[in-house]
């Protein structure tokens, strides 16, 4: 099975072609077959890879596979070869995407039904779902950064795929700079590291980084641009803007690129390149402040958002600050297995609240819903499974892999802990709140959407139900010993974070100081998911109108605390004003200057000389006059 | 040597007389004194082939006739495009600045050791053929496509395009 | 050099073609000759090369590879000039027998191995261009660019023949290998004038290639020139020029590297800056390719920067695509303005929903212009940058890449108005010769980005 690993990213690619080409030819069933049949085909490849990593772990092997399709750059002292790297960290990331991928494509199947660019919509996941499969298997960071670049532009057309409306396109454009930056400076990364180390191959890069000194100056600039492509692609403080804007798109995007895979390429990467992190311990501690503090900020953005899908937004924003609260504090299990549990309850909770969408007829606005319990029953009961699980109450999966970053923090940082129980606190709270808004209570909405209320059909609940499940029961992956587990997850990952695991040394905690976390975090979770509970449903309290007066905080908080504002008179503005200025100054049309100007206007040439690109040969020779003495001067110093 | 010192003043003292004077016939003139200065440079140093052509060629031919387009075009003092000051003196400073640098960067200041020429014969009519026809002959025949393209640029853009019907 | 005798009888037949009235013959004999030329590189292939006509050129495997690429790339200029020239004037014979002029000229450029030569080459390949500039007379735009181009050229000219002769004042010879020969054997006693002149070709060769600060004529020239002629400046021309520029500087400067290095870092740097920063604000597409030609000029002078024996290979990668993606998306322009009329952003509109497969050629141009991985631009931008890197030059990187970034911004902004920007328009025709070349120079892009192999080794 090892050696079909080339097929599994290729399979979708093959789908997008197909649904592109024949986007016209094929018929939507055929179109919805193909785009979930190349998906599912790479989940059941995935799955036999996966056992036979499993089958070399078993056997106490590291379990790492390298297959090299061909050699790609070759140039000199560069090369690059196009390889596959199958060990245990990418064959669960496999797992992830393909079978996640696979239930989403199904949904769409349903969801997308009326849509006219159906067909387009698919290959366009397909897509998607290839370079992210190149992204996870990537043996090099150049590889890597393919699939890395390639998300993001899967990402940009699905977000803009609903491209009549302007502010959908606005949003894609959004992703699509942020996104920008963050390769920006993985590609400076890369570059580094082929500096650093003269190759850029995972298996070359990390034992020689191995072997560096701890908080080597290099180490630390390249982990930090690193953690900036992070923070690009997992929408952290402070390029997490887009993130809420993207959910723009299709509600099935959001679920798959948004919320399951492409945003948790950060953390994958970083964890992947652990031992660079580890031995340059100030990029991990920027990590852990960054992560916690976009922790808090988003959950705290979450309480008072009133769109169904933002306050989703953000509660994942959210939750993938707890990832990198995670990796800062060196639970880079820990963050893995949140990427894990969180990938599915948040694509559960998406395709949730796009069943709850599909059913009002496109409304997204909380304050129009209430009462949808008995209308949509399977939807209800999934997204309380989900609700539960993220908010940490145990025993569902959000959380044994939220107790793992917090006891992880906790022995790091007391204060990490305190923020992370907060913002735990917040998450139940808005999470419930979101509940309670949405299936309890009477309904708000209009007659007309309340006659049309439905359940979704089956290829939309099955996937559901399945997440539901795997939600429910996720957090057996990797017990804690405390609660008499085997920390599978662990053990199956130890090979990857080997190396980290020698600098730190093991990880201890007592189980008595541990059992009291998590009675605490429990507690806490439950206290705040009661409240939520009985604030909306019960009492039946509905969120104010757009422009009602509110407190401070609350006003802080629906407007998002300005950061949107903050960044249009920071960035925006002044580089706009940077472009008028080289607009007006250094090209000024040229065509108008010398042969209409001589034939037509002597006399005005005259009046006055405009500067550089005014079209007039005689400043552009002067100009070059200007030059040719500069280069000349120089030479003249320096020969 | 006080030659060559005295020649090299008057094609420089012409060369700035072209430039300065108003009229467009007079400053033509300058030029072809200026070339004539130039023929006597090349006679110092015993080229005597580039000598002659360059009397027969820029002065004789090419100048004559820029003589004759200025004349039937009838330009004068009044038709030459005003020019501000500044752009005068920026133009001055500018080409003063890349003499001084490019002087600097040859180092003439310093050094200046007499003109030895390896191979005084050099010029010579025949010698000059021998080495066109020998070492030189691939540039001298492509050269005729140089000559050639510039000869079709001519015609076509002075041609006029037949008037559509 | 059976090639160079092919392309000037071929554009001397031409001329007759024209005098007989045979216009239909015109561009299946020029074609027939372009490819002819191309197989007879061909068979030359794999011989050792011997500098010929008394060290006058040399046929190394980097001429043969460029001169192909120049050639080939004459080929797709030429199929999308069927139907253009016919509107412009009659003399269609004498255009093509023009661009054949000045690929023949671009030819030597590439393969020279004495100064005289270069200048030769440089100047038919120029006086060509500066005539095509000029072809659309009732046109001030396209009048003014032609004449704008032949004063600084002509000025140009004069940096580089001024270097020649100083060149030639300290070494003595005019052909490559002397001089080699003369900056190895007196490596402290090189003439001052011998540096001055290495500094006068800079200027004038960065004048040729448009690079800062000798790159004020490409934005106008090229934007008042009919667009199928701006094709040419902006591909053949810039290739041989960037060819030419390597292959002078690697035979014959690197001893002195520590001292032209910095120079060429700081140009480097600031046509970088100035093609990317005004493509940026650009509204005209045409103009907005003109500047960003500038910044790939900057890309190219990297493997000059970082100069060594990866340099010809990079720049044959990156030029290739560089070119091919060009050749879309002016090509895509001609079409654009022929049915519109406009030449801004605004003209591409709508444009995927009525031409699907011309969108997707233009888009991937963009994408590999812009550098996104798997087309051949991302490949080209990569072995430049870690050529460079492997000369430790980290800042020159790190700016380079910020400037990717920029890039890509104004390559979008013709991939977001053809996808993004709704308009009910008509579909453009797109006539055979040109889907032809479109679909090439898109899969070519596709397979070097995907497979670069088949084109790095060559060299």
């Amino acid at each position: 099975m090892i050696d079909l690993i080339w097929l599994i990213p290729l399979l979708p690619l093959v789908g997008f072609l197909l649904n592109g080409l024949g986007r016209n030819v094929l018929s939507k069933p055929l179109v919805g077959l193909l785009g979930s049949g190349v998906v599912l085909a790479s989940f059941l490849l995935s799955c036999g890879v996966f056992a036979e990593v499993y089958t070399a772990r078993q056997a106490g092997e590291p379990a790492v596979f390298i297959q090299s399709v061909f050699e790609w750059i070759a140039a000199g002292s560069l090369e690059v070869s196009l390889s596959f790297l199958v060990d245990p960290l990418s064959a669960i990331m496999l797992l992830i995407v393909t079978g996640i991928g696979f239930l989403i494509h199904v949904y769409s199947i349903g969801y997308m039904k009326h849509d006219a660019g159906f067909a387009k919509f698919f290959a366009f996941l397909n897509l998607f779902v290839f370079f992210m499969l190149v992204l996870v298997l990537g043996s090099n960071y150049a590889v890597m950064f393919i699939g890395w670049e390639g998300v993001g532009l899967c990402s940009y057309l699905l977000i803009g795929f609903w491209f009549k409306n302007k502010e959908f396109a606005s949003a894609g454009k959004k992703a699509f700079v942020m996104n920008r930056i963050g390769d920006l400076s993985f590609l400076i990364a890369v570059f580094l590291i082929f500096n650093t180390f003269g190759t850029l191959e995972f298996t070359g890069v990390f034992p020689q980084a191995a072997g560096m000194a701890m908080g080597d100056t290099t180490l630390l600039l390249v982990t930090l641009l690193l953690f900036v492509a992070a923070t690009g692609k997992s929408a952290q403080i402070p390029l997490f803007t887009w993130l809420p804007d993207a959910m723009a798109g299709p509600t099935p995007v959001s679920a798959l690129i948004h919320a399951a895979t492409m945003v948790t390429a950060g953390i994958y990467m970083i964890a992947r390149s652990n031992i660079l992190f580890t031995l340059s311990p100030v990029t991990l501690q920027i990590v852990a402040a960054i992560g916690i503090c976009t922790a808090l900020l988003a959950a705290a953005i979450a309480i008072t958002q009133n769109d169904i899908k933002k306050v989703l937004a953000y509660s994942t924003v959210s939750q993938l600050g707890y990832m990198f609260l995670g990796l800062g504090v060196g639970a880079f299990t820990g963050a893995f297995f949140h990427v894990i549990t969180h990938a599915f309850f948040k694509a559960l909770l998406f395709l949730g609240a796009g069943s709850v969408i599909h059913a009002m007829g496109d409304e997204q606005d909380m304050r129009h819903m209430g009462g949808l319990k008995k209308h949509l029953p399977i939807t209800y009961v999934t997204m309380l499974v989900a609700t539960i699980a993220i908010a940490g109450i145990p025993p569902l999966s959000g959380f044994f892999s939220k107790d793992e970053i917090l006891a992880h923090a906790f022995s790091a940082n007391k204060l990490l802990w305190v923020l992370g129980f907060v913002g735990a606190l917040f998450t139940a709270f808005y999470m419930f709140r979101l509940l309670s808004l949405t299936f309890f209570g009477k309904f708000r909405g209009t007659t007309e959407q309340a006659d049309h209320l439905h359940e979704s059909p089956a290829s939309m609940t099955v996937p559901l139900i399945i997440l539901a499940v795997l939600s429910a029961v996720g957090g057996l992956l990797n017990v804690p010993s405390a609660l008499g587990g085997g920390q599978a997850l662990a053990n199956f990952l130890s090979p990857v974070f080997a190396d980290s695991a020698a600098v730190t040394g093991p990880f201890h905690l007592d189980h008595s100081t541990e059992y009291v976390l998590m009675a605490v975090s429990a507690v806490g979770a439950i206290v705040m998911a009661v409240v939520a509970y009985r604030q909306y449903a019960v009492k039946g309290t509905v969120p104010k109108a757009d422009d009602a007066p509110r407190g401070v905080l609350a006003k802080l908080s629906y407007h998002k605390f300005y950061v949107d504002e903050l960044y249009d008179t920071l960035v925006v503005r002044p580089l706009n004003a940077l472009s008028v200025f080289f607009y007006r100054i250094v090209d000024r049309a040229g065509i108008d200057g010398l042969v209409n100007g001589l034939g037509k206007r002597v006399g005005e040439s005259a009046q006055g000389i405009r500067l550089l690109q005014n079209g007039n040969v005689g400043s552009y020779i002067f100009m070059m006059v200007i030059a040719a003495v500069l280069i000349l001067a120089f030479g003249v110093f320096n020969g | 040597m006080s030659v060559f010192y005295f020649v090299a003043f008057l094609s420089i003292f012409f060369a700035l007389m072209t430039i300065f004077t108003k009229n467009p016939v007079h400053s033509v003139l300058y030029l072809v004194i200026t070339f004539f200065t130039f023929t006597v440079h090349y006679i110092l140093l015993n080229a005597q082939f580039l000598a002659v052509v360059n009397f027969i060629v820029y002065m004789g031919a090419i100048m004559v006739l820029f003589l004759f387009v200025l004349m039937l075009l009838n330009l004068n003092k009044d038709t030459e495009p005003l020019k501000s000051n500044l752009v005068k003196f920026m133009g001055v400073i500018a080409g003063m600045c890349l003499l001084v640098t490019l002087a600097a960067s040859f180092r003439l200041l310093q050094i200046s050791d007499p003109v030895v020429l390896k191979n005084p014969d050099i010029g010579l009519v025949s010698n000059l053929g021998k080495v066109l026809f020998s070492d030189f002959l691939l540039p001298f025949e492509i050269s005729s496509i140089l000559l050639l393209t510039a000869m079709v640029g001519a015609v076509l853009l002075a041609k006029n395009d037949p008037k559509k019907v | 050099m059976s090639a160079i005798i092919t392309l000037s009888l071929l554009a001397i037949l031409v001329l007759y073609l024209g005098l007989f009235k045979a216009r239909r013959a015109l561009l299946p004999v020029s074609l027939l000759g372009l490819v002819a030329t191309v197989v007879l590189y061909g068979v030359q292939w794999g011989k050792t090369a011997e500098p010929l006509y008394s060290g006058m050129v040399l046929f190394d495997h980097f001429a043969v590879v460029f001169s192909v690429v120049c050639v080939i790339l004459t080929i797709l200029v030429l199929l999308l000039s069927k139907d253009y020239f016919d509107k412009s004037s009659p003399h269609v014979a004498e255009y093509y027998a023009l661009l054949l002029f000045s690929l023949t000229g671009a030819v030597l450029v590439v393969s020279f191995h004495n100064l005289a030569m270069l200048f030769i080459g440089i100047e038919i390949m120029s006086v060509a261009l500066y005539i095509l500039a000029g072809i659309r007379k009732k046109d001030f735009a396209s009048n003014e660019a032609a004449l704008k181009y032949f004063l600084m050229g002509a000025y140009s000219t004069g940096f580089l023949l001024f270097g020649i002769a100083l060149l030639y004042g300290a070494s003595g010879s005019f052909d490559l290998a002397a001089i080699k020969e003369y900056v190895v054997s007196n490596p402290q006693g090189i003439s001052p004038l011998f540096y001055a002149g290495i500094l006068l070709l800079i200027v004038s060769l960065a004048f040729k290639l448009g690079a800062a600060p000798f790159h004020f004529w490409t934005p106008d020239v090229y934007d008042g020139s009919p667009i199928l002629i701006t094709i040419f400046m902006a591909t053949v021309v810039k290739t041989a020029a960037i060819a030419g520029f390597l292959r002078l500087f690697y035979f014959c400067f690197i001893p002195l590297q520590d001292f032209w290095v910095p120079v060429l870092l700081v140009m480097t740097i600031i046509t970088l800056f100035v093609g990317n920063l005004t493509a940026i604000v650009q509204q005209s597409v045409k103009r907005m390719l003109a500047y960003s030609s500038i910044s790939h000029a900057g890309y190219l002078l990297f493997a000059i920067v970082a100069i060594g024996a990866t340099s010809a290979n990079s720049v044959l990668f990156y030029v290739t695509a560089y070119s091919l993606s060009t050749i879309i998306g002016f090509g895509s322009l001609i079409l654009v303005k022929r049915a519109t009329g406009s030449e801004h952003f605004e003209a591409f509109n709508g444009l995927a929903k009525k031409n699907p497969y011309l969108s997707l050629a233009i888009a991937i141009a963009m994408l590999s212009l812009a550098g996104i991985p798997l087309t051949a631009g991302f490949v080209g931008k990569f072995m430049m940058f870690s050529g460079v890197l492997a000369d430790y030059q980290v800042l020159l990187v790190v700016l380079a890449v910020i400037n990717a970034a920029m890039g890509i911004f104004y390559y979008f902004r013709v991939i977001v108005a053809m996808y993004f920007k709704p308009l009910d328009r008509d579909a453009i025709v797109v006539s055979g010769p040109y889907r032809v070349v479109f679909f090439l120079a898109a899969l070519i892009t596709l397979l070097l980005g995907v497979y670069p192999a088949w084109l790095t080794g060559l060299i």
